[in-house]
């Protein structure tokens, strides 16, 4: 059995809460988190995928369709992050990435 | 045509492509109303090895208001389902197809029938398709599994289409309604290149604008959609099972459409495309040639994707037709009255009547389908007007009140009706100063049922059987 000393304690709430910092800050956690990868397909889509569509890149809208539901939200870094997955050369503007 | 092809997206949609409505009160059945709606419109009986099918990625929906809000209290969905037997051939058959479930029929298709409702969860909470609103509703499943016929090929292929193939797929449901799904001759009968020729009508063609520098004498018409077969989804259901409170009388509103998911995603699964989203409606039908003839050309997508309770926008056309207009331009001198009456600027309220509200009670002896103020395309069926021991192809103009406007049957004459209602015969009804032209109460493209090459059924689903392709391979 593991035991949890004041020492490991203090360590485990030290990193957990360094870890919220960091993701409570877009900018903070844009420079910490990995950028995506381009990756091979690792097999085909499912037949019913979660889509998300960004309807305004400047507004940071993004629209997500699941199964028979359609929601959108206001949600800058995932926007930012799709934006970044989309490549430099993206043209973007209110034309809207999917 | 009524509503084949009669909007610049759906054109290139032919499996979602909602090109007739029909209901009414079953004439051999009067306890039960049939409600049949057409799809994949204009299909060449000869059009193998692929012959024509229902999409199974297209939710078609039958829609009814039975307490006149134009909005549905009642959905009846069909969804359908392609079973491939042997993918290692090209072939539709690979023998004689004698029965439904014979092993020589290789591509075949099932269908689901499920009832929504209005109203909170008495079984399983239901998703109605997208003309429902925000209310809660619930569903049913009526019906799984069931059999599609094939396509009508031809004598070797499919024997006795008439007699076995064709009732076999007439399947009875256990909570009281009947249906089919699958391959028809159209019903419908238009002159098609007469009417899309400057409405040319042949009977008339010498009193035409261009067309009595070409023609001195009428001609009969010629039926554009003879020898042509369509897909039919009929539903056959008790009138009680309709009705506000199970009565036995009232008006209901009854419309199609069909739906897409709003994405899909081509090309990346082996065996079929992925899809995501709610269901977004590309076709819908309630009056015949709303679509085709009221809307203009830049609205008309627009139109399939709405739904009645919002026609409103289109009052202004339905006021105004553009075909009335071109009437007295066409035939010169031939629509004097009709041409006052539009210079008047009079907005057209029995056309509004006849096509979005319904008929009030005091206008036709004996008559009435009205729904209220709202402003909706819907066929209007007074259920309690009992089937016509003779019927009139012209309907309540003609003096059967039976027949269109009250519902619609198989073999009303839809486009003399409306030609006629357009023309002014029906605004003495409402301005009994007017006296239509002449000429206004003869228009026609010249057919009737017998320019249909094969015979309406006396029976469920009542249309024809359809065209095979080894005596029909060009049309």
């Amino acid at each position: 059995m593991t035991t949890i000393n004041r020492l490991s304690f203090l360590k485990a709430t030290g990193v957990a809460a360094g870890t919220a910092a960091i993701a409570s800050s877009p900018a903070l956690a844009a420079a910490v988190e990995p950028g995506p990868v381009e990756t091979e397909p690792s097999g085909p889509v499912a037949k019913e995928p979660i889509i998300a569509v960004i309807r305004d890149p400047a507004g940071f809208e993004i629209t997500v369709l699941s199964g028979t539901t359609e929601k959108t939200y206001t949600d800058k870094l995932l926007v930012n992050r799709l934006l970044k997955a989309a490549g430099r050369n993206h043209t973007v503007k209110r034309q809207g990435v999917a | 045509v009524s509503s084949h092809r009669e909007a610049p997206e759906i054109a290139q949609d032919p499996v979602a492509d909602n090109a007739d409505v029909f209901a009414f009160v079953s004439p051999d059945k009067p306890g039960t109303v049939t409600i049949i709606s057409n799809f994949v419109p204009l299909q060449g009986p000869a059009g193998g090895p692929n012959f024509y099918s229902f999409g199974d990625d297209v939710l078609y929906s039958i829609y009814i208001d039975n307490d006149g809000d134009a909005q549905p209290e009642i959905e009846y969905q069909f969804s359908f389902s392609t079973s491939i037997r042997n993918p290692n051939t090209f072939l539709y058959n690979t023998g004689p197809i004698t029965s439904i479930d014979s092993a020589n029929w290789n591509n075949r298709q099932f269908y689901s029938v499920t009832r929504i409702d209005a109203g909170p969860a008495k079984g399983s909470p239901g998703q109605g398709g997208p003309a429902w609103g925000r209310g809660p509703q619930h569903s049913t499943v009526l019906g799984k599994n069931l059999a599609c016929p094939p396509c009508n090929i031809g004598p070797a292929s499919t024997p006795n289409y008439d007699t076995v193939l064709g009732p076999a797929a007439v399947h009875s449901l256990t909570t009281g309604e009947s249906v089919f799904c699958g391959q028809r001759a159209d019903p419908f009968y238009v002159d098609l290149g007469a009417v899309f020729d400057l409405a040319d009508l042949r009977p008339f063609r010498n009193l035409h604008l261009v067309g009595k520098t070409l023609f001195s004498d009428p001609a009969p018409g010629v039926n554009g959609t003879n020898n042509l077969n369509i897909h039919t989804i009929a539903i056959q259901v008790p009138i009680t099972n309709l009705t506000a409170k199970g009565s036995s009388s009232g008006v209901l509103g009854i419309w199609s459409g069909a739906s897409r998911r709003k994405v899909r995603l081509l090309g990346d699964r082996k065996n079929g495309h992925a899809e995501s989203g709610p269901w977004v409606q590309v076709s819908r039908l309630g009056n015949p040639l709303f679509n085709e003839v009221i809307v203009p050309l830049g609205q008309k997508d627009e139109w399939n994707a709405g739904n009645p309770v919002d026609d409103s926008e289109y009052l202004p056309h339905v006021q105004h037709p553009e075909l009335a207009g071109l009437l007295p331009v066409l035939y010169p001198g031939v629509f004097p009255n009709l041409d006052a009456l539009n210079k008047s600027g009079a907005a057209r309220a029995d056309l509004a009547a006849i096509l979005l509200t319904g008929i009030p009670s005091g206008i036709i002896p004996g008559f009435q389908n009205f729904t209220g103020s709202t402003n909706a395309d819907m066929l209007r069926l007074n259920v309690g007007i009992p089937p016509s021991s003779s019927p009139n192809i012209l309907g309540v103009v003609g003096g059967d009140l039976a027949g269109f406007p009250n519902g619609r049957r198989v073999f009303d004459d839809i486009v003399a009706i409306e030609l006629r209602a357009i023309a002014g015969v029906t605004y003495s009804l409402i301005k009994p100063s007017f006296t239509p032209d002449a000429a206004a109460g003869q228009l026609t493209d010249g057919l009737t049922p017998a320019s249909v090459s094969t015979p309406y059924l006396n029976v469920f689903p009542y249309v024809g059987v359809p065209y095979d392709g080894w005596d029909h391979p060009s049309m």
